[in-house]
């Protein structure tokens, strides 16, 4: 694209990134400092993306999991990095009542409710082992940042919420700030809303988006499709169980937060 | 907040704890019962879930948990069927760590809890819910898209990218 930002434009969030597409979606990276090395940074996170696309996709017939679903291949055959995630969703859905579920309604395993979360965890460790410092991922509403505080004035870094009701604009802002919360992950009930299922009987989620943040992506990402699922039964209950702060934004516009959810000081500039 | 914090577990892993021991109390023969493993999975585990997120709620989600406690009790009194003893309750998995407590029957009653274990809290204020309020737009932090690091939002396709927030955030840093 287009060369240096112009020095001193604005603040200091011109930092040094790169997207890339993968999962039908696209993925960018904050390489932190060392901009010398952004096409490593980025090629590394790409590498780990694709490989778990070749396992997981169900959008690509080659992938593990397409296989798997046409009974080409038995799980017990499948990858240790398929079974493993496939035990991990497994291990979400009972912990969230079956709100989350890998279990598609015509029977197929779907692990895309952990494989981009499971994508960018694993790419910040590759990150991490190549030395990069104050990075962060964004893969399509999941993002991660670098267990070293990166914000400008070494706090939490700033995440933007989008407005589910004007998506040119943002709803709020959460800075995250390490190791409580690296995890910021956005659910909703409208866009790609395939990939959530409310539960039998619960009927529209009364829910449009729901953010919540974390100390892990996984369980942001997972936390976040079941409270949209599982409506405010699931909000209370995950928000208790877990140490997460939730934004929900409802159908009608209205919002609900959790107390850790960052609010205006009152008076404060905004 | 911390003592009303544990009160609040002890009493409901109390009435859990006693639930279970009323029911032991028909075949044991006194003195304390071991809570392995298998006991521990049975019924104070089943109600662990539900049980875990009103535990740290400040009391109007409890109605069925105090129920349960006062039924055990009378049951325990009037059959004499808790055998006094010592009792070690299921830790219980909350969002600040494992809590575990113990009560102690005498003559069908409970006449001290003592807790075991209590999560560490690492400095941060302990709140007792973690129950999400109605807040107005106005009152959480805003954002100007050129003032965030990263944007999150509902999955965007590879097409909505180019019209997303996110896609001008990245533009800007090339």
């Amino acid at each position: 694209m287009s060369g240096a930002s112009p020095a001193g434009g604005r603040a200091d969030l011109t930092l040094p990134r790169r997207a890339f597409p993968a999962m039908g979606t696209v993925v960018s990276v904050i390489v932190g400092a060392d901009a010398a090395h952004g096409d490593a940074a980025v090629a590394a996170t790409a590498a780990v993306f694709a490989r778990w696309e070749a396992r997981c996709s169900l959008f690509d017939p080659r992938s593990e999991l397409s296989r798997v679903g046409r009974g080409e291949l038995a799980l017990v055959d499948a990858s240790a990095e398929v079974r493993d995630a496939y035990a991990l969703a497994l291990h979400w859905r009972d912990a969230t009542d079956g709100a989350f579920t890998p279990h598609r309604g015509d029977g197929l395993i779907d692990l895309n409710g952990v494989v981009k979360a499971l994508a960018v965890e694993e790419a910040g460790e590759a990150l991490d082992r190549a030395g990069f410092a104050g990075w962060a991922i964004g893969a399509g509403g999941d993002v991660l940042v670098a267990a070293t505080p990166a914000g400008p004035d070494g706090g939490g870094l700033p995440i933007g919420i989008v407005d589910p009701a004007d998506r040119s604009t943002l709803l709020s802002r959460i800075d995250i700030d390490p190791p409580r919360r690296r995890a910021v992950a956005t659910s909703g009930s409208v866009e790609r809303g395939d990939h959530i299922w409310t539960l039998p009987g619960s009927g529209p989620s009364p829910f449009g988006q729901v953010s919540v943040a974390a100390a892990e992506l996984v369980a942001a990402d997972v936390l976040a499709t079941a409270i949209v699922a599982g409506g405010r039964p699931s909000l209370d209950d995950l928000a208790d169980r877990h140490d997460i702060d939730v934004l929900a934004v409802m159908r009608d516009g209205g919002l609900l937060a959790t107390p850790g959810w960052p609010r205006r000081a009152s008076g404060a500039d905004a | 907040m911390l003592l009303a914090s544990a009160a609040s577990a002890a009493a409901i892993l109390g009435g859990w704890q006693l639930g279970t021991a009323a029911t032991d109390g028909l075949t044991a023969s006194g003195g304390t019962t071991t809570d392995g493993p298998a006991g521990a999975n049975a019924s104070p585990d089943g109600s662990a879930s539900s049980g875990s997120s009103s535990a740290d709620s400040s009391g109007s989600s409890d109605a069925t948990q105090s129920t349960d406690a006062a039924g055990s009790a009378d049951a325990a009194t009037s059959s004499s069927g808790a055998s006094d003893g010592t009792y070690a309750g299921t830790t219980v998995s909350t969002r600040f760590g494992d809590a575990q407590v113990q009560v102690t029957i005498s003559g069908g009653a409970i006449t001290d809890v003592t807790a075991l274990q209590l999560p560490d809290h690492d400095g941060r204020s302990v709140q007792l819910s973690n129950r999400a309020a109605t807040v107005l737009q106005s009152e959480v932090l805003q954002a100007q898209s050129s003032s965030v690091a990263m944007v999150s939002g509902a999955t965007y396709t590879s097409s909505a990218y180019l019209q997303s927030l996110q896609a001008a955030l990245d533009a800007a840093g090339f």
